[in-house]
């Protein structure tokens, strides 16, 4: 009894990671309806760059975090604006962005591991020590994390809720010509769609870093888990990402409970393939 | 007059590039690019029906490799294992694909729109290595098959060479047919103005299930002819770098044309040696390409050939271009 | 105000708009008479951006606006209102109306033209909170006539807004479409099927077919039957 509660309170944290991980995925295709092929390699890129202020440049991790929300958002801005736009205005752009992004993110994958090796990197947890709750045993550090994540999915809530850009990001997913009479202008928007998906997903990254080894490989794990979580709760829909990210983190614990480890990605397969044979348009299809 | 002018032009060298393979052997070919053209003939097909899924009928598909591997891997087991003729185990292995594909593939593509489908044929492939893995006992799990038996006993590499020239232009020759059918017009109908096409009377549902049935039925008889020329296989087929190769091929040779594939996938076998080169960059480099081409050539080898020709006819000719009406759109 | 000048556009190799010539001055109601099909709505989208034009020039105020895009052109004055509506169906009404003042000009002036909007469609302001996906058809006519106004518009062109409405809505749709004009001295061109009430509201009028203007009158000198008998 004890370890299938450990192993629960163990899958809502690591949920609750995914479900951050899962929201730069759903915030772009939500806005602009171009799936981020190259997902993964972005969260980890976002974590990499955190990583280099805890070796080569002074700063530690809260510097090396800030740059990272920096250059990532960025980094968002310039792949829009150079290489999404152009794509966008050709007919067949939805056949052009996907193989487009999984090229790039293959690019950057590699690049990735030139640069920085095939050894793993890992973000040191930032709090010692730990909890028990009678037979249940978490850390403070994975605590916190569930705290940040949190806070971080309150903070965008309040911006899409109450800012400017926020709102206009939303009115533009749910309709073009809508937002294009009140007088958005929706290649901005985009681009700034983009600029905040990456910063919030190298953001991830980095709290994934800190619990999860990295390397250049699991960029692609990531991603494919992304991708069922958001089609789990539907495609554009932010609180349906963070539901079924919490749901699968759970019964993936339960699952490697009860079953090895090995069976963790079948199950995962098979999920998704359930999923989208039963109900595509996601358990909890919802609004950005 | 023109338009008969450029078709000899086309068939000519056509007619040229296959008396060369044809003959090509007896010149003198040693045993290495033989083998590089019997990657060609078999990559060419898998190059050729992904662009039928994804060029023709406008399906975004990334599982195609899939298709592959599941018609060499069960040809292969049935020949090696039960001692079937591979003449009897390829049209199986075919078989076993396309029940496959249309099962998971096909049908839920009738409700889903294209990124999902996407998503379904990528994590499709994907779930593959692991099925393998799990089944070592009969697939051989992570080391593959191998010693596959062979066409014919005693099978050399000249004899897989035409046998796999055979099929090469069996296949090329079944899909040229179906893009010049009905069939074909209903494809690309869908993929341009689904709307216009439903009002015609193209069924969506039929030519969908169709498209997938074919193209994985003719990748995996691709698979078997793969296996029993080359002897192996392994989950590594299965891998990211045949993916990114697979994708290059059609991209490099233009997505939506006949030719491009085909040119494509020469281009991609036969500079893979470069790639090799560029050691740890390879996949990088692909990617790079891959990019490179989709931003600023998106139609591939073919679009550069029709602008050549284009521009040669006014040259040549002194006659005012053709009118956009009068040629088909590819 | 607005001077519109041999307009051409096209969807595809389709040609729809083959040379329109009109002009609307300012404080003027003109509606724009014509059978369906033959490009009215194209002309709106094309004048409001959200359509390309093949050839031709609009002017705004003396200013080209003929190539801009939509947004630019919200933020000179002109407010589209789609036959479509085009509501962000996720939102509320009080959400729908804030976006509509999303431009710059139109921010400060959110208040009043909240309040303005309320007064000529009170239905509106009983359904502030509700979702847009759960209004009537002619509510989601009046959220989409009353977003286009809070954008502080100086033209508002309006795209069959009687469209699919009870007469009694219809005839409140017109009432309100006349207060903004006499009231805001808000710009109008209209364009209907509802020849009657469009009539009474216009000052001018343009008949319309073929994706071309064929003739113009001023409203009281020609009467339903006259514009009916051009459809054909």
């Amino acid at each position: 009894m004890a370890n299938l509660i450990n192993a629960i309170v163990s899958g809502l944290i690591a949920g609750s990671l995914y479900a951050a991980m899962a929201l730069g995925l759903t915030i772009i295709y939500g806005v602009s309806r171009v799936f981020n092929f190259g997902h993964g390699i972005v969260a980890l890129l976002g974590a990499y760059i955190a990583w280099l202020f805890l070796g080569q440049m002074t700063g530690g991790l809260l510097a090396g975090t800030l740059v990272s929300l920096v250059a990532m958002f960025l980094f968002g801005l310039l792949v829009y604006r150079f290489t999404i736009n152009p794509l966008l205005k050709k007919p067949g752009w939805e056949t052009s962005t996907v193989l487009f992004l999984l090229g790039a993110g293959i690019l950057l994958e590699n690049v990735l591991l030139q640069v920085f090796g095939p050894r793993v990197k890992s973000i040191p947890s930032f709090l010692p020590g730990g909890l028990r709750l009678g037979a249940v045993q978490v850390n403070w550090h994975e605590l916190s994390l569930v705290v940040i994540v949190l806070a971080a999915i309150a903070a965008l809530n309040a911006f899409f809720k109450r800012t400017r850009t926020g709102q206009a990001m939303r009115s533009v997913a749910q309709s073009i010509p809508g937002a294009q009479v009140v007088g958005i202008d929706i290649d901005r928007i985009y681009g700034l769609t983009f600029g905040l998906a990456f910063a919030v997903t190298g953001f991830s990254g980095i709290l994934l870093g800190t619990k999860y080894y990295l390397n250049p490989h699991i960029g692609w794990e990531w991603m494919v888990k992304g991708f069922v979580i958001v089609s789990f709760g539907g495609l554009g829909s932010t609180s349906g990402a963070i539901y079924a990210a919490v749901i699968l983190g759970v019964v993936e614990a339960i699952a490697v409970l009860y079953l090895s480890a090995i069976w963790v990605w079948p199950i995962w397969f098979v999920l998704f393939m359930v999923l989208l044979l039963l109900r595509p348009q996601g358990i909890l299809g919802g609004r950005l | 007059m023109q338009a008969t002018k450029v078709l000899s032009w086309k068939s000519a060298l056509m007619g040229l590039a296959l008396l060369f393979l044809l003959a090509y052997p007896w010149l003198g070919a040693s045993s290495y690019l033989k083998h590089l053209f019997i990657l060609f003939f078999i990559w060419s097909v898998v190059a050729a029906n992904w662009n039928l899924l994804m060029g023709y009928a406008g399906i975004t598909s990334l599982g195609n490799i899939g298709f592959l591997a599941i018609g060499g891997y069960t040809s292969g087991i049935l020949a090696k294992s039960f001692g079937l003729s591979p003449w009897v185990t390829i049209p199986i292995g075919g078989l076993a694909a396309s029940l496959l594909v249309t099962l998971f593939l096909g049908l839920p593509a009738l409700r889903l729109s294209g990124i999902y489908i996407a998503l379904l044929s990528l994590i499709f492939a994907d779930s593959l290595p692991s099925l393998l893995t799990q089944t070592r006992g009969i697939t051989g799990g992570a080391m593959g098959l191998h010693e596959i038996p062979g066409f014919l006993p005693g099978m050399e590499k000249v004899h897989a060479y035409y046998i796999s020239l055979a099929f090469f232009l069996a296949i090329q020759y079944i899909l040229y047919r179906t893009v010049r059918s009905s069939t074909g017009l209903a494809f690309v109908a869908l993929r341009d103005s689904e709307h216009l096409a439903t009002t015609l009377g193209v069924n969506r549902f039929k030519e969908r299930l169709k498209v997938f049935a074919l193209s994985s039925f003719l990748t995996g008889v691709a698979g078997g002819v793969y296996v029993h020329s080359l002897g192996d296989i392994s989950p590594t087929t299965l891998g990211i770098e045949p993916f990114l190769l697979g994708i290059a091929m059609m991209e490099l040779g233009g997505i939506g044309t006949f030719a491009g594939p085909i040119l494509g996938s020469a281009v991609i076998v036969f500079g893979n040696e470069f790639l090799r080169l560029a050691g740890t960059l390879r996949l990088a480099l692909l990617g790079a390409l891959i990019c490179g081409i989709i931003l600023f050539f998106p139609g591939g080898i073919m679009q550069l050939v029709e602008r050549v020709e284009k521009w040669l006819r006014r040259r040549f000719n002194k006659l005012p271009p053709p009118s956009p009406g009068s040629r088909s759109h590819s | 105000m607005l001077e519109v000048r041999q307009l051409e556009a096209r969807y595809g190799d389709l040609q729809v708009l083959r040379g329109v010539t009109l002009r609307v001055g300012e404080g003027e109601v003109v509606a724009l008479f014509g059978p369906n099909g033959h490009g009215k709505s194209t002309l709106l989208k094309v004048l409001s951006g959200l359509h390309p034009p093949a050839a031709g020039k609009v002017g705004f105020n003396g200013q080209d606006i003929t190539a801009l895009p939509a947004h630019r052109i919200v933020e000179l004055g002109i407010a589209y209102i789609p036959e479509e509506r085009h509501l962000f169906r996720d939102l509320t009404v009080y959400e729908n109306l804030n976006m509509g003042a999303y431009n710059m000009r139109a921010r400060p002036k959110m208040a009043s033209n909240l309040e303005f909007v309320f007064s000529i469609f009170p239905r509106l302001a009983e359904r502030r909170d509700q979702m847009c996906s759960t209004l009537s058809g002619g509510e989601s006519r009046m959220v989409a006539i009353a977003r286009g106004l809070m954008s502080e518009p100086a033209l508002l062109l309006v795209d069959e807004p009687s469209i699919g409405l009870s007469p009694g809505l219809r005839s409140a749709v017109f009432e309100a479409i006349g207060q903004i004009n006499r009231e805001k001295g808000i710009t109008i061109l209209i364009v209907e099927q509802e020849i009657r009430h469009a009539l009474k509201l216009a000052g001018r009028i343009y008949m319309f077919k073929k994706g071309q203007v064929l003739f113009e009158r001023p409203a009281d000198e020609v009467d339903v039957a006259e514009i009916e008998k051009a459809y054909f």
